[in-house]
């Protein structure tokens, strides 16, 4: 859920899109954005999330398989990460 | 013959984003150069520039900011107001038959820098998306050509300090010689960045600060001139061909008379006096002109030791006495070297001069120079004066120089 909420404020603040236009189900190019954006779009979201996102990572095409995909992401670096610390800590 | 005129003009500059500031305040020898605000302040050792005062969101919304570079930024609000300023439409087909013509010395400097500080600075080894779409040269001439819809040429021009007067004597030949009908042509330059400063401060040709007032440290053709100071900015016009600009009734501020493009052949960063003197003479000849028909020689008058001199010099050369009755200012002292934006900055200075029958000094020349003794406007402008035809200078690093006349149009 927050993973949605980020996106939507990233939508609206950066590409000016209407917040009522953010349904789950809303594909990327029904909201304007053309190949240039998406890629604008997902450098903004690796800057908020701290993640790094690779070429296939993104499954699917609407704002509901966008965040899935992204809390794959999310939970696999994140897991990448503690196992760091805990390899450090050792 | 095919005749071209102007017909619209847009500025961002250190003295002023829109031209009547601009001219007031160069009449009035208002400078903009000052400490610069940013902060890598402290390790500059010359720490003066011309910078302008530019709200990049009072101009364009986020995302379009994410693809444009502050030079970039420059050239798209400058074209803006000479678009508007013009009055102009086109239509589809008259569209493919206009272009852009933009000069740049460097394009997008400070993207360049802020990719390379990521990297070898922060070691973090990812950069932003559109970082060559901002950095190339290009992009301002090519903002301008999708915004306006110019389906002709699209073409930068980078000659150092030449590049925007090279810009706008090529669209002139380009409507001249028929191969277009109307061109959106000037020059951009942001480059106020450390890295840039840096270098250009390790040259030893930048002007060291006036302790009393660190807004007149650039002196053209004064004796205790020590060099140029840095500027950024953008200055644009709409150019047309003179039937066409009378056929929609447009306001004309003046026409293109004359422009020489020439090569020095002789050092990387010193002047000829052959070659300047070359460039006058050839740029009078190709307006049909003689001495006696300018009005105003808009300098290059970098305040270097050596331009000054050497400028002076092939002044006289071609206009021979007549060169000491003809008003010459370097309103550098006030905007600033503004590089690959400073020709075109210039060349408005000088339509701005016929517009208002007026002349713009070279602030800050207080000590005489023996070398340089022409009537160079010193500190204060003159209003009320014929100014029937002007001739602006450009004389580049690589030995390129530019010079575009302009004469009124009746």
């Amino acid at each position: 859920m927050q993973t949605l909420e980020k996106i939507k404020k990233i939508l609206i603040e950066n590409f000016i899109i209407e917040e009522d236009a953010l349904k789950p189900e809303a594909s990327l190019e029904s909201l304007g954005m053309d190949s240039l954006d998406k890629i604008d779009l997902l450098f903004e979201i690796e800057e908020k999330f701290k993640i790094k996102i690779e070429p296939n990572d993104i499954k699917g095409n609407t704002l509901r398989e966008m965040v899935d995909s992204i809390d794959i992401v999310i939970s696999r670096q994140h897991k990448e990460e503690n196992i760091c610390i805990e390899n450090r800590e050792e | 013959m095919r005749r071209v005129v102007i017909t619209g003009m847009g500025v961002i500059s250190p003295i002023g984003n829109n031209q009547i500031d601009f001219f007031n305040n160069l009449m009035a020898g208002n400078s903009g150069i000052r400490k610069i605000s940013s902060n890598f302040l402290n390790q500059l050792s010359v720490k003066i520039a011309a910078e302008v005062d530019f709200e990049s969101s009072a101009f364009f919304q986020k995302k379009q900011l994410g693809f444009l570079d502050r030079t970039s930024q420059f050239a798209l609000a400058a074209a803006s107001q000479a678009w508007k300023d013009s009055g102009i439409s086109l239509s589809d087909s008259e569209k493919l038959r206009s272009g852009v013509a933009i000069g740049t010395s460097m394009g997008g400097a400070s993207t360049i820098e802020e990719t390379y500080t990521q990297l070898y600075q922060k070691n973090i080894g990812r950069v932003k998306p559109f970082t060559v779409l901002r950095a190339m040269s290009n992009a301002s001439a090519s903002h301008i050509s999708i915004e306006y819809g110019l389906k002709g040429p699209c073409l930068s021009f980078s000659v150092a300090c030449s590049s925007s007067s090279v810009a706008i004597g090529e669209a002139y030949r380009m409507i001249k010689d028929g191969y277009t009908d109307v061109m959106v042509a000037g020059g951009a330059e942001a480059l106020l960045t450390y890295g840039v400063m840096k270098a250009w401060e390790s040259l030893g040709i930048l002007a060291v600060e006036d302790k009393d007032n660190p807004s007149a440290s650039c002196k053209p053709f004064s004796k205790d001139r020590s060099g140029f100071v840095l500027g950024e900015g953008a200055a644009i016009f709409v150019m047309e061909e003179l039937n066409r600009a009378i056929k929609r009734n447009a306001r004309i501020y003046g026409e293109m008379a004359g422009y020489s493009s020439t090569a020095d052949t002789y050092h990387i960063t010193k002047p000829s006096l052959e070659g300047q003197a070359h460039t006058i003479f050839s740029s009078l000849e190709s307006a049909s002109m003689i001495p006696d028909d300018i009005d105003y020689i808009n300098a290059h008058g970098t305040a270097t030791e050596l331009n000054d001199i050497v400028e002076t010099k092939a002044i006289k050369k071609v206009f021979g006495d007549k060169a000491y009755s003809i008003p010459v200012s370097s309103t550098k002292s006030m905007h600033g070297h503004m590089m690959g934006a400073t020709g075109a900055v210039e060349l408005l200075a000088s339509v701005l001069a016929i517009k208002n029958q007026a002349i713009p000094p070279t602030a800050n020349l207080l000590l005489k120079d023996p070398e340089c003794d022409l009537d160079y406007v010193p500190i204060k402008g003159r209003t009320g004066v014929k100014v029937r035809a002007v001739m602006s200078n450009s004389f580049a690093f690589g030995g390129t120089n530019a010079i575009l006349i302009v004469r009124n149009y009746e």
